[in-house]
């Protein structure tokens, strides 16, 4: 696969607007689209196995919401759904990569620029580092 | 608008790069599958910092080593040394265990496969009270150094106002951990780095101060001074490792976090190495100069006990350098309050995806991804523990905390040693190295600790011998006996440590039967044996599968 577009997803307001501009992007240029949940636990928190599979079940419960929800908008477009386990910017990066990924699709928190610099805001990183353009929807956004 | 997009997604393509990593996906079934999926790799370097800061050094010394030299005086480097051998022997333990079933739950998980469900909740409680007990003396240094930083050293002498600071701070480290706020692996290494070169300048500005002259009650080092054998008395002893093996407590994960390494045959092995290494280099050379610089009775008494590398800070560093070492200090204790309520929470959740704590301590925020409930229900017992601990024992929340938590971690790396044991039964006399590591390490250490936690029990039982002095609860207790030559007594009431570090681990029994009538699901299993030493275990509870790569 190539050429995919990538959407961020965890289940917040602003990535389910991101996905509805996802889809129509990915239907537009006749992509396929990878729907991506990245998790990580901190390393200093020690073992992490029953956590993990936690996350990786929510992340997959996630997912799948995205992959009905983005069928329901566009039965034609070609959907994946991936639960990688790295931290979100870093999984999504790594999806662009190995699909040579077109863009990278992403919600805006609609937090406060502050907010966004203490928690660590994805679209503000993926600005920086990503190797393709990326696409920022506002949360409110449609 | 679709021909604007066109234009901007057009000429980008030829120019990415391709990188080489392993990326881990797992996708969802019904869809078209990513391959190659590995989880992130750890290398090294991050194994190291892990473990080291982790074990946080400087929170360590600043924390025990007053109560070390209170217990043994100037040997306290030996009981350092000492100190670190069943902790070692108990890492052997986790490493194989970790092996079988890498679980957060670690020890709750394996002591329920290898001693059944009842033993293994004992255990489980074990961790969560020990971490729930370091807690008030991660605030107290947090709270009492915060003060010496900016120079308020009468705030930092008044109990409430350490104690304020102090709830503040779990309330910041546990909002951290709630939101899953994490430094960078560049930023720890840093943190890290600086914290070990500041405890080395001090040591060594120490030594050089000592040997120029002019020194109060300087002591010159002597080798005697890692001779353990010359320690007053076996109650002594113990008192000494109990409070010394709190030093280690943490290194553990350097082992167990170096399953995940990049090269997995060499990295866990070379990493703990090193960090060993680290580690013994650090505390041996602190406490020496520690000890030298103005006596081993100035870092035990009352005064200086509660924070003793402030205390030595300003006559070795002099100001302002001083405050680099304080900040040490507190870069150290915030490290090591995360590790705390991290793995608590993470403890919890295991324990509840296992049906052996209400399912709610399972709760992951759907936007943070945290153990939430866990996390949040964590820092409020801690908050609340901390400030009656305060009102019981203002003078001496450290003291007791540190000694309570000696106990906690004896307890609970003890049943990690047997459950070893235990449950590499079968394997353990199929080759020399089988019967060293899986079977002879962790059995002395898990007996090594039983030992410690036993005499401890007698000896810090008698009011006098606790940083409390006078102060006894439960005043009706006596008892007088004499055992390994020792003469225990205890003539009016327990001193506070024994108290807290043993009441809180029975209070688990019953907490554990009322779970029991209420949810006997956990407690209907049984025991299970390894099959091999290689294999990875069956999931403990079915339908829960371990995260094996």
């Amino acid at each position: 696969m190539a050429g995919n577009i990538i959407l961020g997803y965890d289940g917040s307001a602003g990535s389910k607007a991101a996905l509805a501009v996802a889809v129509s992007v990915a239907g537009a240029f006749s992509a396929p689209l990878s729907i991506v949940f990245g998790y990580e636990p901190n390393p200093m928190g020690g073992e992490t196995a029953d956590y993990k599979n936690k996350l990786e079940k929510l992340g997959e419960d996630k997912v799948q919401g995205a992959v009905a929800e983005a069928k329901a908008i566009d039965p034609a477009v070609e959907i994946e759904a991936l639960v990688v386990p790295l931290r979100p910017v870093e999984s999504l990066l790594e999806a662009a990569t190995e699909r040579s990924a077109r863009v990278i699709v992403v919600g805006g928190t609609g937090e406060r620029p502050i907010v966004g610099a203490i928690l660590g805001s994805v679209p503000h990183k993926l600005l920086y580092r990503s190797e393709v353009p990326v696409l920022v929807v506002p949360a409110g956004g449609e | 608008m679709l021909a604007t997009l066109t234009e901007v997604f057009g000429g980008k393509r030829g120019s990415m790069a391709v990188t080489t990593g392993e990326v881990g996906v797992s996708s969802v079934p019904e869809e078209s599958a990513g391959k190659g999926l590995k989880v992130g790799a750890l290398g090294m370097l991050s194994s190291l910092v892990i473990g080291v800061a982790s074990t946080a050094p400087a929170y360590s010394m600043a924390a025990s080593l007053g109560f070390v030299t209170l217990a043994v005086g100037l040997f306290a480097p030996s009981v350092m040394i000492l100190a670190f051998i069943p902790m070692l022997f108990i890492a052997a333990a986790y490493y194989y265990l970790n092996r079988a079933d890498p679980d957060c739950g670690t020890t709750f998980t394996w002591v329920t496969r290898a001693m059944g469900p009842k033993t293994g909740w004992m255990a489980g409680w074990g961790i969560l009270m020990t971490d729930l007990v370091v807690m008030p003396s991660l605030s107290q240094i947090a709270g009492s150094y915060t003060f010496s930083l900016f120079g308020a050293n009468g705030l930092a002498n008044s109990t409430f106002w350490v104690t304020f600071v102090g709830v503040i701070w779990i309330i910041v480290m546990t909002a951290i951990c709630y939101i899953g706020i994490e430094l960078s692996a560049r930023t720890q290494v840093a943190l890290l780095g600086a914290e070990l070169v500041i405890l080395v300048i001090f040591a060594i500005v120490a030594l050089a101060k000592v040997y120029a002259g002019g020194v109060a009650h300087s002591v010159h080092p002597a080798l005697a001074w890692l001779d353990p054998f010359k320690i007053s008395s076996v109650g002594a002893l113990a008192g000494g490792m109990l409070t010394a093996v709190f030093i280690y407590w943490g290194w553990d994960t350097a082992v167990t976090v170096n399953e995940e390494a990049k090269d997995a045959r060499r990295t866990p092995g070379r990493a703990a190495l090193l960090s060993t290494l680290v580690l013994l280099a650090i505390y041996l050379i602190v406490s020496i100069a520690a000890e030298s610089f103005h006596g081993a009775d100035y870092l035990s008494n009352s005064n200086n006990y509660n924070d003793v590398l402030n205390a030595l800070g300003k006559d070795v560093l002099g100001s302002p350098w001083n405050k680099l070492l304080i900040i040490a200090v507190l870069t150290s204790a915030s490290a090591s309050t995360q590790t705390t309520i991290l793995p608590a929470a993470r403890s919890s959740l295991s324990m509840a995806v296992h049906r052996a704590v209400p399912k709610r301590l399972g709760d992951i925020h759907p936007r943070y991804l945290s153990p939430s409930f866990a996390t949040a229900l964590f820092g409020l017992i801690a908050i609340v523990w901390y400030v009656v601990l305060t009102i019981l024992s203002p003078k001496d929340v450290l003291g007791n905390s540190i000694l309570a938590l000696g106990f906690g971690i004896a307890f609970y790396y003890g049943m990690t040693g047997f459950a070893c044991v235990f449950y590499y039964r079968k394997h353990l006399f199929k080759n020399m190295k089988n019967f060293v590591f899986i079977g002879l390490a962790p059995l002395l250490g898990a007996l090594i600790l039983t030992v410690i936690f036993v005499v401890a029990i007698f000896y810090y039982s008698n009011p006098i011998n606790s940083s409390s002095g006078n102060q006894a609860w439960f005043t009706f207790i006596h008892f007088n006996f004499t055992f390994l030559h020792q003469h225990f007594y205890v003539t009016k009431g327990l001193g506070p440590p024994v108290v807290l570090g043993l009441g809180l681990l029975l209070l688990g029994v019953p907490l554990m039967l009322f779970w029991r009538v209420r949810h006997p699901a956990f407690f209907q299993r049984d025991r299970e044996l390894a099959e091999s030493v290689d294999g990875s275990a069956p999931p403990l509870t079915p339908g829960v599968t371990p995260v094996t790569d």
